[in-house]
């Protein structure tokens, strides 16, 4: 019988882990920022995105080390990153994300940004360092209903504190109308604890939605 | 380029880019010290000072800024 195997990314599962940052961004929308904001086709974002994994940068939602894959019948059906933030002195991760965007795709595509910054800057959140960091959660259609991704969510909480014993906190950032994770970290302890709103008229033309959630678990000692 | 005009020059940028015109930058500074230093103003900061100098920043150089001190280094080190 096929099982469920929780397992570190390979180079080979690259192509799949863009798949799963474009459905995650787009979330229950057709709008992935990589396409609307930088002026690019979904083709070329899931390359830009396998070139930014393959510079193997620590630290960030483009680090396949921050990944965890979940394998049936020897191919991967989900996915999910989780990062300590800024663990070890390294650079916060919006950064480390903003030099892999500067550094892989075109000039072009970053003058296109510039000339949206007005339209998304309400929904830029940071994140705190020493916490763990989740991003990009998907689960395959013919898959889900199976708590694939709730034990990714529960993996990463137990491999986070082996790696940071005095771990406080674990978030997630997400857009208001993805009431389906909302419900699904909320299992987990996860409550609002943030939100960001965008007064712009042209938002929806961009992200998927005008508000930004942050969600946050106290972790016990 | 000495590193005082590479300063100067510098700082014009990071004024245009934050769109303040008394903001002075020094070594030491980083996204700590200005509030609308963003992943989005990153990407702008990162953008015009390859356009101003017309340098093209490597990956680890970039991962390596942990400062305005260590961007004018590696500025001048690119000249």
């Amino acid at each position: 019988m096929n099982e469920y195997l929780i397992r570190k990314p390979l180079r080979s599962d690259l192509p799949f882990l863009a798949d799963a940052v474009i459905a995650a961004e787009r979330g229950i929308s057709d709008k992935c920022n990589y396409s609307t904001l930088f002026n690019l086709s979904i083709e070329e974002v899931k390359e830009l995105i396998i070139k930014m994994f393959e510079e193997e940068v620590d630290g960030c939602e483009f680090s396949l080390s921050s990944y965890l894959v979940t394998e049936y019948n020897k191919e991967p059906v989900a996915a999910f990153g989780a990062w300590i933030e800024c663990l070890d002195g390294t650079m916060p991760s919006s950064i480390l994300k903003s030099n892999l965007i500067n550094y892989t795709f075109k000039k072009e595509s970053v003058e296109f940004l510039k000339t949206k910054m007005d339209i998304v800057k309400e929904l830029v959140a940071e994140r705190e360092p020493l916490s763990l960091q989740f991003e990009y959660l998907y689960v395959s259609e013919s898959h889900r209903g199976k708590s694939l991704a709730h034990d990714l969510i529960n993996k990463h909480e137990e491999n986070a504190k082996i790696i940071y014993p005095s771990l406080k906190k674990g978030q997630f950032q997400l857009f208001g109308n993805n009431t389906r994770i909302i419900n699904l970290f909320g299992k987990h302890g996860y409550r609002v604890v943030k939100n960001y709103k965008s007064t712009h008229s042209e938002i929806l033309n961009y992200l998927p939605y005008n508000e930004k959630l942050i969600m946050e678990k106290e972790f016990q000692d | 380029m000495e590193e005082n005009a590479v300063v100067n020059k510098l700082e014009q940028v990071f004024k245009k880019v934050f769109k303040n015109e008394s903001l002075t930058i020094n070594r030491m500074m980083s996204a700590n010290d200005i509030d609308e230093w963003n992943s989005l103003n990153h990407m702008i900061l990162v953008a015009e000072v390859e356009k101003y100098f017309s340098i093209k920043f490597k990956l680890k150089d970039l991962n390596k800024m942990h400062n305005v001190g260590d961007m004018i280094d590696i500025i001048i080190s690119k000249l």
